[in-house]
């Protein structure tokens, strides 16, 4: 996953991860990309779109 | 690995999670409260706004150091700019509340726990963790330092990400449709009609939810909105970016703070407890489905879940049966009227941004006497048929 430099670690992304993978810190984010289905949710919620898929 | 032992272990720090530590600790409950954060309540993510009734019921004294305004009324505004006001000289308004100031409410709050006993640690970040015969085991970090934390009974108050109750095995995933993307401007310069009144902006202006102007000082408010990723193409910053480019009472307003978070919608969690493990405020969906507010559902299941804990503690008993009780309390206080909201929610949001304006122009022909979030429905009810046929035999 790409974190935008934007991020704001509000957390959302991580509310609404299915298989609960998102661990946000204050000011860092860690994706578990094992475990990733590449639904797409996490992207979708972010309210600044700060996140993104790798191509 | 270094290993703390404690009764209750309570995972988040904003009023959900200081409230359930007061009340353990007030109890009797050996509690410590940890929060990944390294300041309790910044960086806010929240328009701030509560009801004085909601204070009073808790027994919260309102204080000088975390109340910015007392509010004087309500002006809902309509797509085409239809509004509706309703001011406390005019009309009883139960639920008109105060503005806070969340970053120095949520600490007073934690600091509220500390007096009564509770342990606090700042910075310090729950990772995951494991049953263990009695109670759960913690994997935490602080400052660099690994290490566990020994509860018999774990309390997540971990917001709307929720995830210490799915480390236990509860359900707290939210639903894209269930989360509201939430994002706000503190903004100074602001030029509203009143300023002692909270204004709320509905329509296609944010969609799946509503924009609002809540004011902090005569030209300074939160300004903001919540939408549904699922029905909009925009993210919620592109939409507040419109929204403050056309609202007239902002036009010369500056942005001095940019505040985003989620908010979940949905409903409370069907279930709030397993052996050993509770879930309490936004982690457990306290937040009333219509307005999306949260403070005081989780300052109150917080005070039911500590209660219930410390009584667990000196019964020796962490069993889910024993839990339920709190589970019990939180459905008939909190998830009732909850359950009539979220369908009352669903409802407006089936509006066009015409039916609204409908509904606005009748609104302005009514005499309001009493008004609450409550009466308000029953009146949408009075001038709208589609409402009487979703909504009457609810209100
Ligand atoms: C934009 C927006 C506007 C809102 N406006 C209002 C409003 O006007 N009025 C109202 O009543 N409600 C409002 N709400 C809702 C309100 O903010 C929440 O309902 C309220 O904050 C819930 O409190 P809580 O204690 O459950 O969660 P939070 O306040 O989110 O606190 C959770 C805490 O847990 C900590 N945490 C999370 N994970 C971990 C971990 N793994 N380890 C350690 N700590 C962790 C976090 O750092 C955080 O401090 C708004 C929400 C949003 C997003």
């Amino acid at each position: 996953m790409i974190v935008k430099e934007y991020c704001m670690y509000c957390g959302e992304c991580a509310g609404v991860c299915p298989h609960c993978l998102i661990e946000v810190r204050e000011t860092s984010i860690d994706f578990n990309e094992e475990g990733c289905k590449d639904c797409g949710i996490c992207i979708q919620v972010c309210p600044v779109k700060a996140l993104a898929k790798e191509d | 690995m270094k290993l703390i032992e404690t009764d209750v272990l309570v995972i988040g720090a904003g009023p959900a999670g200081s409230s359930t530590a007061k009340h353990a600790a007030l109890n009797g409950a050996e509690v410590i409260l940890i929060d990944k954060k390294s300041e309790i309540g910044s960086p806010k993510r929240c328009a701030e706004g509560v009801s004085k009734e909601g204070l009073k019921k808790l027994g919260i004294e309102p204080n000088s150091r975390w109340v910015t305004k007392e509010l004087s009324g309500v002006r809902l505004i309509s797509p085409n700019g239809t509004d509706v006001w309703m001011k406390e000289d005019q009309v009883k308004l139960p639920e008109a509340g105060y503005i806070l100031e969340r970053k120095v409410f949520d600490k007073f709050m934690a600091m509220d726990a500390a007096r009564a006993g509770a342990t606090i640690m700042i910075k310090t970040l729950a990772r995951g963790m494991r049953k263990d015969y009695e109670g759960y085991i913690v994997s935490c970090e602080s400052m660099g330092e690994d290490f566990e934390i020994k509860a018999k009974i774990v309390v997540g108050a971990d917001g709307p990400e929720s995830r210490v109750g799915r480390w236990g095995g509860l359900k707290t995933a939210v639903k894209p449709k269930n989360m509201e993307s939430g994002i706000q401007f503190e903004m100074v310069g602001l030029e509203m009609e009143d300023p002692d009144v909270i204004e709320f902006y509905f329509g296609s202006v944010a969609p799946g939810g509503y924009a609002w102007i809540f004011p902090k000082g005569d030209d300074i408010a939160n300004v903001g909105l919540g939408i549904v990723s699922t029905v909009t193409d925009k993210s919620a910053y592109e939409h507040l970016v419109e929204f403050v480019k056309n609202c007239p009472a902002t036009q010369n307003a500056q942005p001095v703070e940019l505040n985003v978070g989620g908010d979940p919608v949905g409903g409370m969690t069907k279930n709030l407890v397993k052996d050993s493990l509770m879930i309490v405020g936004d982690a457990a969906g306290h937040v009333n489905p219509l307005t999306g507010g949260g403070i005081i559902t989780a300052l109150e299941a917080g005070m039911y879940a500590g209660e219930v804990a410390a009584a667990a503690v000196k019964e020796d008993n962490y069993t889910e049966k024993r839990l339920k009780e709190y589970q019990e309390i939180c459905k008939i206080e909190i998830g009732d009227s909850f359950d009539k909201y979220l369908k009352t929610k669903d409802y407006l949001l089936s509006l066009s941004d015409s039916d609204l304006d409908s509904i606005a122009a009748a609104f302005q022909d009514t005499e309001f006497e009493n008004i609450s979030t409550k009466e308000l429905i029953k009146l949408l009810i009075k001038v709208s048929p589609k409402a009487l046929l979703k909504l009457g035999k609810l209100f």
